[in-house]
């Protein structure tokens, strides 16, 4: 029957009263039925009938009473479990009867929900809850910005005095702690080994709320003078260092010449201070001049419940007036405290981004979704007969909503599936070419089970989404409509069309950009990787001496190691050369000002330099353009001659020939050993080397002799004739057999360490980028697709009359493609234009393209054009091969 | 193949009645509005009264069919005395049930004529 709107409403509220009232039997209604049974018997009676055969007779006349129960429950309750695991296994034969729709359906919901499901568990686990510790959310960290200061930033390190001021004195913390740096020595078998050691306050453990995952955490009685010296590990240090050996608890270590117990090992997620090891340690205020009086901590509070941050920012400034009052050249003239939440600092930075992509993602699963409606309404279209037939045979307009619902919640479900099982690799694979340090140590990426509720509810909004235009249009038509109408391509509506075809526009857009965006990030990667570095980094393995500071303090001392080391490392097989300098390459070295003998000039006049031995040149294979770099002789000597760069004799000695002329390097005459007179002669000009990244210009850069200051250099490079990998063994036994006590720290292979700091930021922005425009140019084959082959399918019986006119095949499909182009086309000339205007947002990433390059804009077009043509031609094909009898038909 | 919603294929007599079931809520409205208030029973016997030997009637569904013009508010249900004097619940049909049945009986005419006037073409040919 045909009900209007308003009465659908009250059948809910009748259903909602039923539901509310539960599925206790109805006596009223016994009642109703017995005394109807009884007049039919009576009735039968009259007829002359027996008792026996009356009653029978009464029961088949009035039918089945059980099932009239059931109706009757169905038509009071809103949801029968049973109702609906009809619905289940019926959209499930229906699904399975259609195949092809239901694997597309399935494999765009999938596509956008595994999207989104990726994006949101980096959220979730980067963002919203990268801390395992109890109560991270309140935790803070003060910072005093000074206001003459225009960068972002302050001091974040606090004295013993300062921390003790804000711990007794604050009213804002139920909890306060701190730590501070201390690299740890320790004796290995025959050499030493370094830790990242942080000394960390009473209460430290507590504050954080985690216990050890083997023995113990520090307590109250280790931080008692005399307690037995301990300390606790982390457990990627653990695992890394020891291969998570469960002996090592309990033994003892000698750090930095005290033997500690190591007591327990933490759960992989505790991070605090980035620290391997801790130790604990109670800050007492230092005597005035002590040699602790300049040593730092790092202070994190944990507010009271209900304080906020302004709270805390006024509190801790009236404590950090009074201190700058005491301390004066411990505080700006002009200062603000600044409190920080704890990952603040590393989050801060991806947070514009990754809401940005996440917002992406979600238009991305919008598209999906509106994709399978125009599937669904498509679909819909050609079972006009069977839903009206259901509708003819009594089935309600509700029921049938019903069903449709049911198709789309299994849809959306296997949608859910695969998307999580593609979120799961996907995650594996963006995890691996994250860059370092972009999130917290603390998190873990993971499909936890927040990230799995968000994919439910996801999946649950889209079946509601794009179930609701199928089903919204079954409440539309009626019974007679499908008799009464008999021009098919009438009933979709053309509000429905308008909608579809500012869809597909938008998608074809949204797609070109992704696209272009994506080409743009990889030309421009592209680009970077062929930047000449101006060395070869390729079999040259890089290490970190940590010369300890009491015995290596002066330039003699350094080169009493370094002679001995170098010639045990040239002695090893497999090596060529090695040697050492002041600065991890490609990074250029400390700054200063320099003087030219000879030239005056207005502005200051800056130079990168480092210090090296004679062999840094052979090591590294760069390219000697003028004169002769320095010999090991004048290295021997301490000799002040330097190598300059090219960009150095072009902006300081243009035209001039720079060999033999006299520099002056100042700072070199401020530092911890000062260098007096520090003038140094030229004796040759280097090809340029990237010393301040790929995106920024070659600064000039001067290299000098390791010998002139104390023990500068510590990088030590050894250029191998195997895999440099390798070579780790050999090197550290050398190093130790010329002094035990220098642990060695950031080894690697230079070519790694390169490309860890070079190119893992822009590979992961690219690998991003095309696996999003991947995912579009998928979804926009299947929107074409989907509006196509509903709008095709709409127009059957359009087109049979045209084929039964004399058109010819050729003809509709030339008619259908035209139909199709034309959204294409509008869609990318939106595209173009909304990816000129983002190519701008863009520009600072790009190095050696444009935001406007016009072959990555040809290419992406031409791509899109090409994918967007198949998804035309399908539908086209088989509209041009309607047969005009049977499209006729229909009617 | 035609299916009922629980996916059993319908044997042609039950097919019969749910043919019927679709157009009973319109002959329960029609009855009503004709002879006034009535009681499930009386319903039955005056559809059976009518339509002898064309439908056969599940008089059961005949509450079903009650219970869903009640839910649309298109007949109200009190409890009264029948003619022999049982406690019995008396169905009468509402001003909005009044006015479905003017919609229900015109759209029914126009579907019955579109439907008369296929078959004969089909005769024809």
């Amino acid at each position: 029957m045909n009900q209007p709107r308003g009465s659908s409403l009250r059948s809910f509220a009748a259903k909602l009263r039923g539901f509310l009232r539960g599925h206790q039997n109805d006596p009223e209604f016994e009642e109703e039925i017995h005394e109807h049974l009884q007049l039919l018997v009576q009735r039968f009676l009259a007829q002359g009938m027996s008792r026996e055969e009356a009653r029978t007779a009464a029961r088949r006349q009035f039918g089945n009473t059980t099932s009239l129960q059931e109706d009757r429950r169905e038509l009071q309750t809103l949801l029968s479990i049973e109702a609906l695991w009809h619905d289940l296994r019926y959209a499930l034969r229906t699904l399975w009867k259609s195949r092809g729709f239901a694997a597309v359906s399935i494999a765009t919901l999938g596509l956008g929900i595994s999207a989104a499901t990726a994006i949101f568990s980096v959220v979730e686990n980067v963002m919203l809850s990268p801390f395992p510790y109890k109560d991270a959310r309140r935790m803070v960290f003060p910072r005093i910005h000074n206001t003459q200061q225009s960068q972002d930033g302050g001091r974040q390190g606090y004295t013993a005095t300062e921390f003790l001021e804000f711990a007794a004195g604050n009213h804002v913390f139920d909890g306060i702690v701190a730590a501070t740096d201390d690299p740890v020595l320790y004796k290995q078998g025959e050499g030493t080994e370094e830790f990242d050691g942080a000394r960390v306050t009473p209460g430290t453990f507590e504050f954080f709320g985690m216990p050890a995952l083997y023995g113990r955490v520090l307590q109250p009685s280790d931080y008692e003078p005399g307690a037995p010296p301990v300390f606790v590990m982390r457990h990627k240090t653990w695992v890394e260092r020891f291969n998570g050996d469960s002996s090592m608890l309990n033994k003892t270590f000698v750090l930095n010449g005290i033997p500690r117990t190591l007591i327990g090992i933490m759960p992989p997620r505790f991070a605090w201070y980035g620290a391997d090891v801790f130790l604990p340690e109670k800050p007492r205020v230092a005597e005035p001049g002590a040699a602790d009086a300049r040593e730092y901590w790092f202070v994190l509070g944990r507010l009271k419940p209900g304080a906020s941050i302004q709270q805390a920012q006024a509190d801790l400034t009236v404590i950090a007036n009074r201190l700058a009052r005491v301390h004066p050249q411990d505080y700006p003239p002009r200062f603000t405290v600044e409190i920080r939440k704890l990952g603040d600092t590393v989050v801060g930075r991806i947070a514009a981004t990754l809401y940005t992509v996440l917002a992406a993602v979600g238009l991305l699963l919008l598209i999906a979704c509106s994709n399978v409606a125009n599937l669904m309404l498509a679909r819909a279209t050609s079972r006009e007969k069977e839903f009206s037939l259901r509708a003819l045979l009594g089935a309600g307009r509700a029921r049938i909503v019903r069903l449709l619902t049911a198709e789309s919640l299994v849809l959306a479900m296997a949608g859910a599936m695969l998307g999580v099982l593609l979120a799961w690799g996907g995650l594996k694979a963006l995890v691996a070419a994250m860059p370092q340090d972009t999130i917290p140590s603390e998190s873990v990426i993971e499909l936890n089970a927040p990230v799995l509720m968000f994919t439910l509810c996801v999946a649950a909004l889209t079946a509601l989404i794009f179930g609701l235009a199928p089903a919204l249009q079954s409440f539309r038509r009626d019974l007679n409509d499908t008799v009464r109408e008999s021009g098919k391509g009438m009933s979709g509506g053309f509000r429905g069309k308008w909608m579809r075809d500012a869809v597909v526009v938008m998608e074809v857009a949204l797609s070109l950009a992704l696209l272009i965006g994506a080409g743009l990030l990889m030309r421009s990667f592209v680009t970077l990787r062929q930047v000449r570095l101006g060395l070869r980094t390729d079999h040259v393995f890089q290490t970190v001496l940590l010369l300890p500071e009491d015995r290596y303090k002066t330039a003699e001392q350094a080169t009493q190691f370094f002679r001995p080391l170098f010639a045990r490392l040239k002695a090893l097989p497999g090596v060529v050369d090695a040697a050492a300098c002041s600065a991890l390459p490609p990074s250029g070295g400390a700054e200063s000002r320099v003087e030219v003998a000879g030239k005056t000039h207005d502005e200051e006049w800056q130079t990168l330099f480092q210090y090296v031995s004679e062999g840094y040149f052979r090591v590294l294979r760069v390219e000697l353009q003028a004169g002769r770099v320095f010999t090991e002789a004048e290295v021997n000597d301490a000799r002040k001659v330097a190598v300059v760069n090219e960009t150095f004799a072009r902006k300081y000695l243009p035209n001039e020939n720079p060999i033999g002329r006299r520099v002056r390097l100042a700072r070199l005459e401020t530092a911890a050993e000062p260098v007096r007179d520090a003038w140094f002669e030229i004796t040759g000009v280097l090809a340029d080397v990237t010393n301040r990244g790929l995106q920024t210009p070659i600064e000039p850069e001067a290299w000098v002799p390791y010998t002139i200051a104390g023990s500068e250099a510590q990088v030590l490079l050894v250029r191998t004739s195997q895999d440099p990998g390798t070579i780790i063994n050999p090197v550290r036994q050398a190093v130790w057999g010329t002094d035990s006590g220098v642990p060695l720290g950031y080894s690697g292979t230079l070519e790694e360490r390169i490309g860890e700091g070079l190119y893992a930021g822009p590979r992961f922005g690219v690998v991003l980028m095309v696996i999003f425009a991947c995912v579009g140019l998928v979804l926009v084959t299947v929107g074409v697709y989907s509006v196509l082959a509903y709008s095709t399918a709409q127009r059957t019986h359009e087109i049979g009359i045209r084929m039964a006119l004399g058109a010819a095949g050729d003809d509709v499909l030339r008619m259908v493609v035209k139909t199709g182009v034309r959204l294409v086309v509008a869609g990318t000339a939106i595209g173009i234009g909304v990816s000129l205007v983002l190519g701008r947002l863009m520009g600072t990433q790009l190095v050696g393209v444009t935001a406007y390059d016009p072959a990555t804009l040809a290419t992406t077009t031409l791509l899109l054009m090409m994918t967007a043509a198949v998804a035309c031609w399908i539908p086209a094909r088989r509209a041009s091969r309607v047969d005009p009898m049977v499209a006729l038909r229909y009617e | 193949m035609v299916k009922d919603r629980k996916g059993t294929e319908l044997s042609a007599d039950t097919r019969k009645s749910e043919v019927l079931q679709g157009t009973l809520d319109l002959m329960i409205l029609k009855t009503l509005h004709a002879l006034g208030p009535l009681h499930g029973f009386g319903i039955a016997r005056r559809i059976e009264q009518v339509s002898r030997d064309v439908l056969q009637l599940n008089e059961g569904t005949v509450y079903t069919s009650l219970l869903r013009l009640q839910q649309q508010g298109w007949i109200a249900a009190e409890w009264g005395t029948s003619e022999n004097n049982r406690k019995a619940k008396f169905y009468s049909i509402t001003e909005r049930g009044q006015k479905q049945l003017e919609l229900e009986t015109e759209n029914w005419e126009r579907i019955s004529g579109v439907i008369a006037r296929v078959l004969r073409l089909q005769e024809e040919k």
